[in-house]
């Protein structure tokens, strides 16, 4: 039932890019009609999940889209890589691992942030890391 | 309300309509047999229709919703599309969201349920009656009167459901409007804001509260807010975690959060949360809320003393 | 200066404006030019506004709490002014807390509470000597 009304795919492949990523987000976010606070949400996870792309991985894409289900609007942002992977994704979501300390912050805070998460990473193969937020009606 | 919002707050997708089904047994089988029927569909159609309109129109208080030839020329079209969706052999959610769109109409023009359900009544009955007058084998037409039974009551289940999810919706939006109203903030001195918080709180109403609280203190570069709960009947460990949330927030803007109208049991909520409460200021007393947060910005309440009596000064005159 | 982020100086308080987006290499070099600029005999407080700052991320505020640290072990207190509201409800949801930076509402606050913070500590530091 969800449909997207628009996709736009970026490159994160400097550290401007996550700047830009984090723009396109915004916009659409506006568009949707978030309020403030709803716009900041989707900004940050942005732009710690571009960042993650950016540091771990070295580069990836973004691939937003402005997505409706009939009443509500939505964003969805997907985070694709093929880095080197996050071996136990449940223990550095708790926050429990401490070499992916940094990025384990930046994940944990923003699942907080939004309506639905999720990770699918393979060691050594590469990372997808999707985030979804509605407005409210 | 659009119908495919209806889809959404009914939570109308593949697996509730693989339930539903289940549920009516409506399988397949009927289906394949319904869209069969369709010849006898379209031969009746007319017929069925305009027995059915006579009852609506000699009843007086159904009369009303077809006031003049034209409506009731256009209902009669759409009716006969909807008896004639009953025989294309396909309930998906296509099928769904079209039914919902019918229903949707009725609700709209305010035709309550009894009506609506004394009408597919009269639709069965008229349906019964051709049936068994086309198909001579007795056993054939059970079967295919069982088949259109089914469908008649599953779409009666959705028209019904129509009603139900507009009343929901209603209901949201005056909840909506409520939360509105019940969060005013109050500027009581110049750097002292005041949100008193009355009735139920949600969770979706304690993210507003802490967005509102956030937007104001900025608004107003107010040093303090006092929050009064004791307006709020029952405080849960989702209220009094977003309500220790709010406080860190707007320690973080720098300005202090001031909690008053605390009971002994909100007490106990907010300390088995286990987060840190040393830098929280709570009181259990609005007017001591008061106190405290003009004491946070240098000032504080002096009782006026009486100005002192004048001595009167006796004259004596001489004289 | 490096930098593209200006640092003033008001008495014996550096006050700096971060209004762009804060690169790596930006965040480093003002970094360099906060600490550069404490070296100066009598510099004891810097103020950093991010009234400007339309998202902080962990990674800012990682940067802003470390420029903090440093400035402390410098002998300077340091205060953050001018937080926007949607930025403190997100890194509270977030989890993330700002330890060990102090904020105040807007830079008149923020030279407040530096000069409160002053008198404390001479005050201290008399009572030390006696």
């Amino acid at each position: 039932m969800d449909e997207t009304v628009a996709r736009y795919e970026l490159k994160i492949e400097t550290e401007d890019d996550i700047v830009l990523v984090r723009r396109k987000a915004r916009d659409i976010a506006e568009a949707c009609g978030f309020d403030l606070f709803a716009k900041a949400a989707v900004t940050t996870a942005t732009s710690e999940l571009a960042r993650n792309v950016w540091v771990h991985a070295g580069r990836g894409i973004a691939v937003i889209e402005r997505l409706s289900d009939g009443v509500r609007s939505g964003v969805r942002v997907a985070f694709k890589d093929e880095g080197p992977g996050i071996p136990d994704v449940e223990r550095v979501l708790a926050g429990g691992y401490s070499t992916a300390k940094s990025m384990g912050l930046g994940l944990s805070g923003s699942r907080r942030l939004v309506d639905e998460f999720s990770i699918e990473s393979v060691a050594g193969k590469g990372t997808t890391v999707t985030f979804v937020k509605w407005t409210q009606y | 309300m659009d119908h495919r919002k209806y889809m959404r707050v009914l939570k109308l997708d593949e697996s509730e309509l693989a339930s539903r089904r289940a549920f009516f047994e409506l399988t397949d089988e009927d289906l394949a047999r319904l869209a069969r029927l369709r010849p006898f569909a379209e031969k009746y159609t007319d017929a069925i229709v305009e027995e059915f309109y006579k009852l609506l129109l000699g009843h007086a208080e159904t009369k009303k919703f077809f006031p003049d030839p034209d409506t009731i020329k256009r209902v009669k079209r759409s009716q006969r599309e909807y008896f004639l969706g009953l025989f294309t052999g396909k309930c998906d959610l296509a099928y769904l969201e079209d039914r919902l769109r019918v229903g949707n109409t009725h609700e709209r023009i305010g035709l309550s349920t009894k009506w609506y359900l004394g009408a597919y009544r009269k639709y069965l009955q008229l349906i019964s009656e051709y049936l068994f007058e086309e198909l001579k084998d007795p056993a054939e037409a059970r079967a295919a009167f069982a088949s259109i039974q089914k469908l008649v009551y599953f779409d009666t289940a959705l028209a019904t459901d129509t009603y139900l999810a507009a009343k929901l919706e209603a209901i949201d939006r005056h909840q909506a409007a409520i939360r509105e109203l019940s969060t005013p903030v109050i500027r009581v001195h110049h750097r002292i804001l005041l949100m008193p918080l009355v009735g139920a709180i949600d969770s979706r109403r304690a993210n507003q509260v802490m967005d509102s609280v956030l937007l104001k203190v900025t608004e107003a570069q107010a040093k303090c807010i006092i929050i009064d709960i004791a307006g709020v009947p029952v405080v849960d460990t989702k209220v009094a975690d977003s309500l220790v949330k709010t406080t860190a927030a707007v320690h973080l803007l720098g300005a202090e959060t001031i909690l008053t109208g605390i009971t002994a049991q909100v007490a106990r909520t907010i300390v088995q949360l286990g987060v840190d409460i040393s830098t929280m200021h709570t009181l259990s007393r609005l007017a001591e809320g008061i106190e405290l947060a003009l004491s946070l910005i240098g000032k504080s309440i002096q009782s006026t003393k009486r100005a002192p009596r004048r001595t009167s000064k006796r004259t004596v005159r001489r004289g | 200066m490096k930098g593209i982020i200006p640092i003033l100086r008001l008495g014996r308080t550096l006050l700096a404006t971060i209004q762009t987006d804060l690169r790596d290499n930006v965040a480093q070099a003002f970094q360099e030019d906060v600490l550069l600029a404490l070296e100066s005999r009598g510099t004891n407080g810097l103020v950093i506004d991010i009234s400007g700052l339309e998202t902080v991320d962990t990674f800012v505020a990682r940067v802003l709490a470390e420029t903090g640290r440093m400035a402390k072990l410098m002998g300077a207190t340091t205060v953050l002014v001018g937080m926007r509201p949607e930025v403190a409800g997100t890194l509270v949801r977030m989890g993330y807390s700002m330890e060990g930076v102090q904020t105040a509402l807007n830079l008149q606050e923020g030279l407040a509470l530096l000069r409160a913070s002053r008198t404390r500590t001479t005050s201290s530091q008399r009572a030390r000597r006696h």
